[in-house]
């Protein structure tokens, strides 16, 4: 209201619209919950939160580029923190591209919510009831935590989707030259942007369960959703195969639709890559996942698909050339991805099928998601015929022809963003073995950067294909469907071992799949902690990723553990958009557990998290700009995450300092005191080199100033395990996190007090098995722990 | 120009140099407080381990990045090895107040080896970039151009890999020995 008065017109745009909307909360939502102190928050305020989590986890950067060229004063060079031509510092700079690319991920996932709620208004209406069964009372939590609102209908997510758009403009708007000059500013408006991106993902997920009926808490959801077929062998490829690509469902549901009503079910494949076709298997049983991002370039060249259909995200920029040279017509059903193709919307379907089944046109544009089903359907069985005699997977003779060309010159290991050594294992395979060119196909990423280099022209991509596909043709996987929330009653069950630490923690693999070191990492992440009793929640393509490996007796992780939300668990929530389930969870455990208000107490709830809440995420292969949004989403709230090696190229992590103490000082709500803690969680965002090192580094992730001497006992116990297992070594820093001897597994106990009096120093009192000096601080139940200070209760 | 290992990491107008072995052993020689940094792909043979202890007996310390810990467990060097994690260590490295790994201070001069090349390629920015008061030099040892070290060998392709072997012998050669 101050700035009203201060007359600053432009202030007074932007307030106009937050009073109307809070005046229609408090109008509507009398009955649920007292408002909280920041409802629809704008860009400072919480600010505050924001610099006491960035003075602890300080941005760190890594310039991938040390100039500017944003303006025309550029290009400057910023190199050793200079200042450009606008005054801005390299420092400065990195948090505002950091800033700039959460936009983006954070603009794609609301510009994808916003059409959604658009196409389902259109469809359904606006008064499609949110409601997700008995078990899911909080159905909304980030929402009601962000916004203040319970959302009833999916046409209540108008409001939700304005606010978050003139934040993204407000945010925008701060990337302009000679605005933000500080990086801490950056940091907190890329925060902000990750808090946006979170509530996008929430609204795109609850309207498209709401309008689809995607599973739930009725029967057959929550954890018993049913399993699918995961993997490029499980595609059909003696039927007609629609392929489709994104993460836009409404095209690919329709598509079900259209195959069900004509019981066409068992006549054409239905698959997908990437999250379309996670959700696709959440609205069409019959529907198969081909794969995840990674192999993308190779199902296509593969040349399986009668059919593509894409809508948005993850889509290659190239896909038209790589459709047309496997002759598989193109729809592009988005208006964001529409590659040059004429648009054929409301146009006669017979028409549009003969011109894509003759050739006349290599795709079109449909962007009616209700028309896409029968072009799609009629196309791809009618291109079936024309194709079925064309071989797209090399022959023997090219193969060895292409091998035995390479020169060895080393330039595709250059361009290879994974830097593989093609050409010796090309020379390899020339002399018969070709065990190395196979074992390059889990390794790449796809890319087809090595084959525009090579100066053979050899088909790089296609000549790892051919010797990898005796394998490729058994990657035949199975994974749970995308559950969508956990339910309240899970919550109800876990949070008091959560908070005590007795289930050690949530792990959350969500996202792309560049990895490092191929995608049996994903399976090893998820193997290793839900044998160890963690809660693993998958979303996206590590979801997809982990399902392609099985056990000796030859399940994959999704059939040898249960799918609930409890100890051991291997969940897969469902596409990226889903993910806004695994905070949501988080927010749970605060409101059910500890019965604190969500309503607009965006900053209380995401103390209690950080300090409580014992989860980590990793994004292994995090590439796109989504996955910086949404790791600045997860930040925010207080929840870690790490890395793989690929994300140090996103330029900003967020890393503690265990070696500073006045890092970690936390106060007791209850009596006001300062309490200096050990460092837990020690970062925010780190990435790791490999696998082996961020396995320790999650369950390290985990630890909570909160924890019980009994949850903490097994946190460390997991901690020291990992380390000893893949690092062949006890951590350096294991005894920071030793309160009091009771915080040390029983059965260690011992040796693990000779090694803190002999290695540490400290003083241990023997005969009663007791620490008596060393660690940070002792033992106190009672601590109340939180870094705000409007909590404290009481004062001393 | 000398093209980066990842043809297009072309960070700016500061791009490192090529050198020699020795070179790079002079540095070394001459620096205050040298750190070698070691990551994952030392493990690909014991080779690179050995270099890496040979280092360590001339006085400079090792801090152990990835996973590359367990190569020196079990040596008689392990006890001079502390694990790291990279992001962390980098840090820590820009931090003109940090104790370092022995409570003495911060570093003048790091060596990176067997780091994943884009990985050890963005720490190497960050030295390069913020590490300026007092000036940390980062220099790379590994068979990329590293075009964010202030030094770095050429790239040597896996023909050419005992070529690469000969000039870690030279580097280590070249280093003089110093009081721990
Ligand atoms: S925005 Fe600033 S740093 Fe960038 S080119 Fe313009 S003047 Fe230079
Ligand atoms: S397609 Fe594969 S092998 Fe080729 S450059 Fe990309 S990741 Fe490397
Ligand atoms: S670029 Fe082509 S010729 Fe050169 S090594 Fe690679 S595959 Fe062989």
């Amino acid at each position: 209201m101050d700035e009203i008065k201060k007359g600053n017109l432009f202030s007074i745009a932007g307030l106009e619209n937050v009073r109307i909307s809070i005046g229609e909360i408090v109008e509507e939502e009398k009955e649920w919950e007292p408002m909280g102190p920041h409802p629809m928050p704008r860009i400072a305020t919480l600010r505050d939160w924001d610099f006491k989590l960035l003075n602890r986890y300080k941005p760190f950067y890594a310039p991938v580029c040390d100039m500017c060229c944003l303006c025309t004063y550029g290009k400057c060079d910023l190199t050793g923190n200079k200042k450009g031509a606008c005054g801005i510092r390299m420092d400065a700079q990195q948090g505002r591209i950091v800033l700039l690319a959460c936009l983006v991920g954070c603009s794609a996932h609301c510009g994808h919510g916003r059409h959604l709620l658009h196409d389902m208004i259109k469809k359904f209406g606006r008064d499609v009831p949110i409601d997700f069964g008995p078990e899911v009372d909080i159905e909304a939590p980030l929402t009601r935590l962000v916004c203040g609102i319970k959302p009833k209908t999916i046409g209540d997510y108008d409001k939700v989707f304005s606010y978050i758009e003139e934040q993204i403009v407000q945010l925008a708007d701060a990337l302009h030259t000679g605005q933000e000059g500080s990086y801490m500013d950056f940091e907190s408006k890329a925060l902000h942007m990750g808090m946006l991106d979170s509530l996008n993902k929430e609204a795109a997920d609850i309207i498209q369960i709401a309008c689809y009926g995607m599973p739930t808490s009725l029967p057959g959801g929550g954890p018993d959703v049913p399993l699918v077929d995961v993997g490029i062998g499980t595609i059909d490829t003696n039927k007609p195969v629609i392929i489709v690509i994104g993460h836009n469902v409404p095209p690919a549901a329709d598509i079900g639709v259209y195959l069900t009503e004509n019981e066409l079910d068992d006549k054409v494949e239905l698959g997908g890559i990437c999250c379309t076709s996670i959700d696709t298997t959440r609205v069409y049983k019959k529907a198969k996942i081909a794969s995840a991002l990674g192999r993308q370039l190779r199902v296509i060249r593969a040349g399986i698909a009668d059919v593509i259909v894409i809508d948005e995200q993850c889509i290659r920029a190239d896909i038209l050339e790589l459709c047309q040279k496997v002759h598989s017509p193109l729809i592009a059903t988005n208006d964001k991805a529409m590659h040059g193709l004429v648009d054929r919307t409301d146009d006669d379907p017979d028409k549009i099928v003969d011109d894509l089944v003759s050739g006349r046109v290599p795709g079109v544009v449909i962007l009616e998601p209700d028309q896409v089903g029968e072009v799609a359907v009629r196309t791809a069985l009618q291109m079936d015929k024309k194709r079925r005699s064309l071989k797209f997977i090399l022959s023997d003779d090219e193969f060895k022809y292409y091998v035995n060309d390479c020169i060895l010159c080393g330039g595709c290991t250059l361009a290879c963003p994974a830097g593989l050594h093609i050409g010796e294992a090309n020379q390899s395979a020339a002399t018969g073995s070709i065990k190395p060119l196979a074992d390059l196909f889990d390794l790449c990423v796809g890319c087809g950067r090595c084959e525009q280099v090579c100066k053979k022209h050899i088909p790089i991509v296609d000549v790892i294909t051919k010797a990898a596909y005796p394998q490729l043709k058994e990657e035949k996987g199975r994974m749970r469907i995308g559950r969508g929330p956990i339910w309240d009653s899970e919550i109800r069950e876990v949070g008091a071992p959560l908070v005590l630490g007795t289930i050690p923690g949530i792990i959350a693999p969500i996202g792309c799949g560049n990895y490092p070191n191929g995608t049996k990492d994903a399976w090893l992440i998820v193997k290793e902690f839900a044998e160890r009793n963690y809660i693993v929640t998958l979303t996206g393509c590590m979801a997809i990723d982990c399902a392609l490996w099985k056990d000796e007796e030859g399940k994959t992780l999704y059939e040898q553990h249960h799918g609930g939300f409890g100890g051991g668990g291997v969940l897969n929530i469902g596409s990226c958009v889903s993910n806004a389930h695994i905070h949501d969870a988080a927010i749970k455990v605060a409101s059910i557990f500890a019965g604190r208000n969500l309503r607009g107490n965006y900053e209380e709830i995401a103390d209690y998290i950080l300090t409580r809440v014992g989860a980590c995420g990793v994004a292994w292969g995090a590439m796109s700009q989504k996955a910086a949004s949404i790791a600045s989403g997860f930040n925010r709230l207080g929840v870690p995450a790490v890395v793989g090696p690929h994300s140090a190229k996103y330029r900003r992590a967020f890393l503690g300092r265990a070696d500073l103490k006045e890092d970690w000082k936390l106060i007791d709500a209850t009596d006001g005191s300062e309490v200096y803690v050990e460092p837990g969680p020690q970062h925010l965002l780190v990435a790791c080199e490999t696998v082996e090192e961020a396995l320790p580094m999650m369950a390290k992730l985990c630890f909570r100033p909160s924890d019980t001497d009994r949850g903490r006992s097994g946190k460390l116990t997991h901690y020291i395990d990992l380390n000893l297992k893949y690092l062949n070594t006890y951590p350096p820093d294991w005894h920071l996190f030793v309160r009091t001897a009771s915080d040390i597994p029983i059965a260690t106990r011992n040796a693990l007090l000779k090694k803190l009096e002999d290695e540490h120093g400290w003083e241990i009192d023997w005969k009663m098995k007791k620490i008596k000096e060393g660690p940070i601080r002792g033992y106190d139940p009672s601590f109340n722990p939180t870094n705000l200070e409007r909590l404290i209760r009481g004062k001393k | 120009m000398e093209i980066p290992f990842d043809v297009a990491n072309i960070p700016g107008p500061e791009m490192g140099e090529v050198v020699s072995p020795e070179v790079i052993g002079s540095y070394i020689s001459n620096a205050e407080r040298p750190l070698l940094v070691v990551g994952s792909e030392i493990l690909r043979d014991d080779f690179f381990i050995k270099i890496a202890i040979e280092i360590g007996k001339k006085g400079i310390p090792i801090a152990a990045t990835g996973h590359s810990i367990r190569g020196f467990v079990g040596t008689e060097y392990a006890d001079n090895v502390m694990y790291y994690n990279l992001h962390d260590l980098t840090n820590c490295l820009r931090d003109p107040n940090w104790a370092g790994l022995d409570g003495k201070g911060n570093y003048d001069f790091v060596i990176f080896f067997g780091i994943l090349y884009y990985y050890a390629s963005q720490m190497l920015s960050c030295i390069k970039n913020f590490a300026t008061d007092p000036l940390i030099r980062a220099v790379s040892i590994d068979r990329y151009y590293h075009p964010n070290a202030r030094m770095s060998f050429t790239n040597i392709t896996p023909r050419r890999e005992e070529e690469y072997r000969d000039m870690l012998k030279r580097l280590v050669k070249s280093i003089r020995g110093r009081q721990k």
